[in-house]
This record gives structure tokens, sequence and C-alpha cells, in this order.
């Protein structure tokens, strides 16, 4: 150790957070006895306004060169010590943080065993603290444009915000509309006001907006670089057609020869090769499907091309990739159903008259492929018996999805109160397990669903069913009265899980973030963070994270979209400076902390690894891979490590 | 069997073309039958070069001990006489930019139909004799001694790890002698499976190992053999340091002693376990460590579990390929993680 250091040890009692278990006071006079530390302090809340000035005047005092603050996680208040530390004349990174609480008061229950280990934790600390390097963060430029990869209502909630917040913005969907699921809905909850009219205007404003380039039909492939300097790679499939001169006459899809499931219907109806998905599909063009065209070549087919008096359809265009250059994404990739076909014991996939709920919204809508009449697949006749089926997939770790999808109590209320409106001598039977209804207005929806429109609610789930003299027999248990159901159904409707879009797990490996266990985007806290991806610059709306509603959906957008305009409208972004540095004598260049790197960070140049300083996050993966130790983080090198472990193990 | 004299010409060949400048391989050894490695630089000297059963070096290894002398220059490539084992280790130092491809001509030989004998278990079965010979017979080896020849079945004489080969032919070469037919006896991992079999108990592994290490003298004979362990630094070895134009003074004065330079069991144990975790991954079973230890530390079993661990949980095959990537550095997302939750 070092001799000739000023150190000071302030110990937080955290209330009874940390003093209950923890005898704080003898961790300060222990400290107290630690070379080259020389002023020690314990306070009941060293986080608070008094405790802070204490801090502050103590490194004043005794003039201080380095600090510790035993205390609480470094997530929590790294900053505010740092920030304590310069305002006392200091530099921010000579205050480290021994974390006393989430890794020791918390997890045990023997007061001596608690203190024994916050007297080694704090111990460590000082020893690190000892090695600190002054260092000064590095200033990053930031581009003023924001990539949104989603043209869901998350996607275009987001991009309007940030637009309207004066920023440019890129929002790119896959599909070849705008909408999402959104748009296939019928009518919401809880007010049924209708989803294509609340949601259509916002379509229309997104194309229209001046800072909002919109790139339907394109895919994000690659992004790298960093918060505030992301560099993204987009492709834009071909659509055959130029939106620009298409007059939407239709002619083209009349004389196409291709019939295929109509996406947008959820293959209740049929499309042709070349099409426009619905009439307020937004780029308002058609696109000529290449997988299902017969050969994009006039002496195949040509059909199109031949009856297209604008002249707006050409076989030659390519894909092509543009590269667009952003300070921020935000991610609004959404949903999908749970696999249907995973549900074989519902007999879903093998009977047409078992839909799941958005196949159902389809045949509610009224500009749906039944113009709003509720008729079963099978012959068109009006269902006078519908089970609805809520949690199917949800809320069954064994088999299926451990989570509850959240939304589908609402939507199943929703759905047997449209289908009484529309079949009002038809029952609606509804199997539950019991229903979710926190939300404004929601829990009195449910109960006029059950008293006004009479839907007749069962606590319990469906064993098994199958097809029987044109209905299907649905057995199933009422768990309240503890009778054996059979119901002769003449349609079954699933509230089918909520899971991440296989769109959402291609974004998080573009991005290289985290999903969590049941692969939705992971978020950086889950309370105080929640709309933030766990890489910087990169930001979470909708149901890419987690199942929700569309009024969350719509909050969670524009809370991104206030994450980024904050973000954005620095003039320049700091970046952390503890960052990985090459031993270039020890370095063999085997390249493998390229690999090891999360953030492409480190290239290998005349054989040996050199780190980007700005994309470097400090993760500390290359060192610990490093056979060489030819790797090591500022301020957390492996000289450091050695003499926290000898300071633990007592040496 | 290898013809030797087919080998014999195509390093006279490449030696005449100039299309390698040295080639590393095996001669008679100045004592019995051993054979010893040996780095060649003319046409001539082509006929000197011997291929039997006590060709046991991993010859890569001569191969990182040049690569590392100052004078080396990056130039016309050097040829190497490897095993299947030993292409591996070349396959290795390839993945990890040691040597590109073009600057290793290898010759390969394939061990199928014999395999590299242990001197041990040698020793055992002829107590107190020397043979001046010894070489391949079909399923036997045939050693010469002063009384005339024993023949003794392979299995009996063959190294453990050639009972086990993963691939006696080398898959990575320029020319190949011999045929591509498997050699294996047994199963891989067949003696850790013995081992696990008779040392049930963590606790009673954990006294073996300790028996094991106590006896370790620290002559690092395991590192020096090891064609992996090709570090201007070793991290357990307190007294060699790396000093390049970016050192300074204080990582000088700095230097972390991780472990002491006396042998004691704690130190020994620290060597012997970040040796192993160094070289998972990466280690190919040529088993020099163990042949090399002068206390009989079965360092083969440490790196083998560590194989074995790879290839179960990620299905990764050390040497398997140029392009493969680093086993602890490489992340993909089918990658089991049962072991860490």
């Amino acid at each position: 150790m070092s001799s000739g250091k000023r150190t000071g040890v302030f110990v937080c009692h955290c209330g009874n957070n940390i003093a209950a278990t923890v005898d704080v006071v003898k961790v300060a006079q222990e400290m107290a006895g630690e070379e080259g530390v020389v002023c020690t302090k314990d306070y009941v809340y060293m986080c608070s306004d008094p405790g802070q000035k204490a801090v502050i005047e103590a490194i004043k005092e005794n003039r201080l060169d380095s600090v510790v603050v035993t205390c609480c996680s470094p997530n929590l208040h790294e900053k505010t010590f740092r920030d304590n530390a310069k305002a006392a004349g200091l530099n921010s990174f000579t205050c480290e943080i021994a974390n006393i609480r989430e890794q020791c008061s918390w997890v045990h229950k023997d007061r001596g065993v608690a203190t024994a280990k916050a007297i080694k934790i704090s111990r460590s600390a000082v020893r690190r603290v000892g090695r600190n390097q002054a260092l000064e963060p590095i200033a990053v430029g930031v581009t003023r444009r924001v990539l949104v990869i989603g043209g869901g209502i998350a996607g275009i909630q987001a991009s309007l915000d940030l637009a309207n917040a004066g920023l440019d913005v890129v929002l790119v969907e896959k599909q070849a509309t705008l909408g999402g699921h959104m748009i296939q809905l019928s009518e919401t909850f809880p007010t049924l006001d209708c989803s294509q009219c609340i949601l259509s205007p916002k379509m229309v404003e997104v194309s229209r907006h001046p800072k909002i380039t919109l790139m339907t039909y394109s895919e994000v492939q690659e992004v790298s670089g960093y918060v505030g300097n992301f560099k993204a790679r987009i492709l834009r499939k071909p659509t055959f057609v130029d939106p620009e001169t298409c007059k939407l006459c239709d002619d083209c899809s009349q004389v196409c020869p291709v019939v295929v499931p109509n996406e947008y219907e959820l293959g209740l109806t049929a499309r042709r090769a070349i099409y426009i998905p619905f009439a307020q599909a937004m780029p308002a063009s058609y696109t000529l499907d290449e997988s299902a065209c017969l050969g994009l070549n006039p002496i195949v087919c040509g059909k199109c091309k031949d009856v297209c008096e604008a002249g707006a359809i050409n076989y030659d265009m390519r894909p092509r990739s543009e590269i667009v250059e952003v300070g921020a994404v935000v991610v609004a990739t959404g949903f999908d159903l749970y696999g249907q076909d995973n549900l074989g014991e519902y007999g879903h996939g093998k009977y047409e008259d078992v839909l799941d709920g958005l196949q159902f919204e389809r045949l509610c809508s009224a500009s749906g492929p039944t113009k709003g009449k509720v008729l079963r697949p099978s012959d068109h006749s009006e269902p006078k018996d519908v089970v609805f089926i809520q949690c199917a997939g949800s809320r069954d770790p064994a088999q299926h999805c451990a989570w509850c999808s959240k939304i589908c109590c609402m939507y199943t209320a929703k759905h047997a109160s449209l289908y009484k409106h529309h079949v009002p001598d038809g029952r609606a039977w509804v199997f539950y397990i019991d229903i979710r209804s926190g939300g404004k207005g929601y829990e009195e929806f449910v109960q006029r669903t059950m008293e006004n429109d009479e839907a007749i609610y069962l606590r319990g789930r469906v064993s098994r069913l199958y097809r029987e003299n044109g209905k299907i027999r649905v057995l199933g248990t009422d768990t309240l009265s503890g009778q054996n159901v059979e119901i002769d159904a003449d349609m079954v409707v699933l509230a089918l899980a909520m899971q991440p879009s296989t769109g959402t797990a291609e974004a998080a490996k573009v991005l290289k973030i985290g999903r969590d266990k049941d692969g939705f985007l992971a978020e950086a806290h889950p309370k105080l963070k929640p709309v933030e991806s766990v890489t910087a610059g990169i930001f979470l709306a909708g149901t890419a994270q987690g199942p929700k509603d569309i009024p969350e959906t719509v909050a969670q957008a524009s809370a991104a979209a206030a994450k980024v305009i904050g973000l954005l409208s620095q003039p320049q972004l700091s970046h952390a400076p503890t960052v990985a540095r090459v031993r270039k004598a020890h370095c063999t260049g085997c390249e493998m902390c390229v690999d090891a790197c999360p953030y492409d960070a480190i290239h290998l140049a005349n054989g040996k690894a050199v780190v980007n300083d700005v994309l470097c996050e400090g993760c500390g993966a290359c060192s610990a891979t490093c056979l060489r130790a030819a790797i090591e983080v500022i301020n957390a090198t492996p000289l450091q490590m050695n003499e926290m472990i000898e300071a633990v193990l007592n040496f | 069997m290898i013809d030797l004299g087919a080998l014999h010409t195509q390093v006279r060949d490449i030696l005449e073309t100039g299309e390698v400048r040295a080639v590393v391989g095996w001669r008679r050894g100045s004592r019995g039958m051993l054979a010893e490695p040996v780095t060649i630089a003319t046409p001539e000297e082509a006929e000197t070069l011997v291929w039997d059963p006590t060709c046991f070096h991993n010859l890569s290894l001569t191969l990182v001990e040049e690569r590392k002398k100052p004078s080396w220059r990056p130039g016309k490539p050097i040829a190497v006489v490897a095993k299947g084992c030993d292409a591996r280790s070349l396959t290795v130092l390839m993945q990890e930019n040691c040597f590109r491809r073009d600057e290793v001509y290898v010759i390969g030989v394939s061990c199928a139909g014999s395999g590299v004998l242990d001197e041990r278990k040698l020793a055992q079965r002829l107590p107190g004799v020397e043979p001046d010979s010894a070489a391949f017979d079909g399923d036997a080896f045939v050693c010469a001694t002063a009384g005339g020849e024993d023949r003794i079945p392979a299995r009996e004489l063959m190294a453990d790890r050639c009972l086990e080969c993963r691939d006696a032919h080398p898959k990575l070469n320029n020319v190949v002698f011999g045929e591509a037919q498997p050699r294996a006896f047994d199963p891989p991992f067949a003696a850790l499976a013995r081992f696990e079999q008779e040392q049930v108990g963590v606790a009673e592994r954990w006294q073996f190992w300790q028996r094991q290490f106590e006896r370790c003298i620290r002559c690092f004979a395991c590192r020096s053999v090891c064609p992996m362990c090709y570090c201007e630094e070793c991290v357990v070895d307190s007294i060699n340091m790396a000093v390049g134009a970016d050192t300074t003074a204080a990582e000088k004065a700095n230097r972390i002693r991780w472990i002491e330079r006396s042998a004691s069991r704690a130190d020994n144990i620290g060597y012997h376990m970040t040796r192993a975790l160094h070289l998972a991954g990466r280690c190919i079973d040529c088993a020099e460590c163990e042949r090399v230890c002068p206390v009989n530390i079965p360092l083969r079993l440490l790196n083998n579990k560590l194989e074995r661990e790879a290839r179960v949980a990620f299905g990764y095959e050390p040497g398997a390929s140029i392009d493969l990537p680093a086993l602890v550095a490489s992340f993909r997302d089918d990658d089991p993680n049962h072991f860490i939750r």
C-alpha cells in the first residue's frame, strides 16, 4: 500500500437498512486503523443533504485526496458522492463506493458476520481507491437524428413526439405499411372506439411530417457505434411499385393470377401477389410480394405491368442498403401471438372455427373479411354459442409461457361484449383463471360485459376440445360450482399469450441489447429505468419490452421519446473514462478480447489489440478473457484487484 | 503405415525448391531407441528424419520457440512434421494468430495403425532393459533389445492419449502420409472416466489432487513443453516479466505476485489450476505435460476434464478448425448457461 495517502471513509447507516445488521460504528472505527485513512465518519443518511455536506467539509478540512463511501450500490449514489468529491475540489474518480447494503446487510441476518463482511468490503475499497487514477470524462459529439424501429402504435407515437420536438426521425418498418397490430383491431377497450379511426390520423401525420423519414418494407440489418453516434445499415426491400406514380386504381391486383393468404386478415381471406394491405395503408401504395410473384418477368407473366396505365410497376427494382447516422435508437418491435401450433390441445390450426384473438378482431371489424358480421369460417353461419378461453398459453410455466399477457382479460371481455352486440341472441362463454382488470374504467367494463351483455363467466380451465357434428365440443370445469362443463360451441376464440415478436429477437441481436428470460427486451432497471435498454442511447417502447395495452404503450413510447430528447439536447455527451487499456508488451494478438467485447470496441492493429475509448463501456470482459493479463480496465486493474483480494483475505 | 522414403523425398523436394526454409522433424537420438526433435535446412539432411513410436514430441513447440526468437522474420514457411494431435495444436496456434496459415507447411503423418508408446509403461513391461529401437508392427510394438526382439501388444505400451486418440489423421496439412483411419482403442476421456469411478466424492478427489500437487517441485517443465504456453510473461510465475517500451516504472515496481515462487501446496495448486483454466478450449491432448513431469502428476486428467466440459456444454472441439472462435471469448445465443444460474 502506497503511503502518504489521505483517504476519508464515510459509513452510511441507511436508516436501519444497513445499521440493523451491520455495526456501522465498528466499521468506521476499523477503517480509521487502515493505512492511509485519515478521517472516518458514520451518519444516518449519508446521501441526505447534511450527509453530503459533511462529506464535502471533511474532504476540505482533512485535505483528503481520496474518498470511500460505504453505503448502497454504486448504481444509486456513486454519482452523488463523486459530485461531492468534485465540489470539494477533488477529481471525481478518486471517490469509490463500497457496497455494504445490497451485497451485505440485505443478504445477511447475523450481525457479527455481516459486520465482519462490511469491514472487508470497506477495506478492499480503501485499498482500491489508493491506486485510483484521476480521470477526466471523454467528450463525444452527438448526431441529432433518431432511429425508430417498428411502425406500430409505439413507434408511431415515439416518432411523432421526437419529430415534434424538432429532431429528425428515421422510422423503419418491416411490413409494407405502418400500423402494426393496432390497425388490425376492431374496437379498443374500455371505450369501444374504433381502432382504425384513432390510429389512421397518426399514420397520416407520420407520413406528412417534414421531420420524419418513413422507411417501410425495410429492415435494420446492422447497427454500430455508440450513444450519440450510431450508424445503422438499413435494407430497403423492393416493392416493385413506385408510390409516387401509383394511382391506387387496383387494376394490377385484379389481373394478378396468384392467390396467397392475406397476413393483415390473418389468413381469413386471400390477397394477390401485388396488393395493398388495407385501404388506409401508409404509404398508400401497392407492393409486389416477390416471394409470391410468378417471377417478375414479362415472359412468365407480367400482367400487372401490362395493365398499369400509370406505369408505376418496375420489375427491375433491387434491394438496396442505406446507411443512416443517428444519435439514439428507439426499439418498438412489438409482439407476436404465442405460436398457434403450440396449443394442439385446443385444436388450434386444426379446426377452422377455433380462432385467435386477432382473427376474431378481424371478424368484428367493419373493414374485415365479413364486413363486420360475426360469421364462423367453416360455413359462414352465425355462431350462437361462442367459447372464449383466457390464458391460452399464458400463466402456464410447465408447458407454455410463465407470464401473464396482461391484456387478455380485457380484450376477451371486449370480444364477448362485441359478440353480444353483433349476435344478441347468442351465448358468450368465457373460461378464465381470474380476472385482472386493473386500469381506469377496466373493472367497470368487465362488470358491464357480465351484467349488461350477459356473458357467462366460468372460473376454470378447458381440458380438451374436439369436433363433433359440425360443432366444437368444449370440455371444461367450473371450479366455483365444482361441476364439469360441456359446451357444444359453434366457435372458439383463444386469448393467446403475447410473446416477443421475431422482429424483437432480431432487433436484440442487431443492436446487441439484452433480453429477459422470456425473450422480451430487458430494461436497464425494472423500476427506475423502464424505458432504457442496458446499452446507452438505445431505448425501449411498447410490447417488445413486455405485455402491455395501448395506453401503456403510448405512455412508454412518449417516455422513451422524452428520454431521447433529453439525451440529444446536450451539446456534447460525456463518456466514462474507466475504459480498457492494452499493455502492448504482453499482447500476443490472439484476438480473444476482440471476440469477447460485447461493444465491438476492440480491434487489432499491427498484431496488437487497440481499444476505441468511446465504444468501451469498461465492463472488463476483455480483461477476464485475456490469458496474458495484457488488457486491463483503468481504475479496476489487476493490481487493484489483487490488493482488494488481499484486503478481503486479511493479508 | 508411413512410407518413410516418400517422406524423405518430399522433404528433400521442398528444401531443394526453396518452398520452405527449414523442416522440423525427428531424428535418431543419441541414446537408445528414442527419437529427438531436429530442425534441418539442407536437402542432404532429409534422410536423417525418422518416424517411429518414440516420436512423442509435439513439434509445434519447436515452431513456437522459433517464433519467439528476436530473429524471427516473416518469410518463407517452415515445414513441420505433425501427427494428428500436433496438427490440432498448430490449428489452435493459428486460430490465436500465433502463426498465419501460410507461415507453416504441415507435413502430416497419420498414426493410423500406430501411435506412440509410453516410456513408463515400457520400463514396467521390460524392467531394466533399454531397447535399441522400437517399431510398429500391426497391432504390436516390436522392441529390439540386446537379447533379441520383444513383441508387445500395442495396448500394453501405447500412451494413454493414443489409446483415446481424438483423430489420428492430421486434418490440417499441406501434404499427408499414411491412411485416414481411426486409431482409438478407447473412447475419448476413458482414463478420466476411470478416475471418476475410482475417486467418487468431491472430498476424495480434493485429497487426491492435494497429494498430487504436494509433490510438484515447480520445475515448470509442463509449462515449458506446452506449445500453448507461449505468453511473454506468465501470470503465475512471479520472476519473469515482459518489459516493453510502454512499461512504466510503476508497473515494474507493482508486479503482482499472484503466486509465490517457492513450491508450497497452496501455490502449486494455484499454479496448476490457473494453467488448466488457461488451457480450456486450447489443450488438444498431446499430453506432453504429463510425459515430461518428473514427479508423475497426472496432468492429463485435469486438462481432459475441461476439454470434456467444453465438449459436453458447447460442442467445442479444440483444434477442429482455424476458423473456430475461441471457447472462452465466444458466445452464441443457444449456449447453455445452466451452470451459472
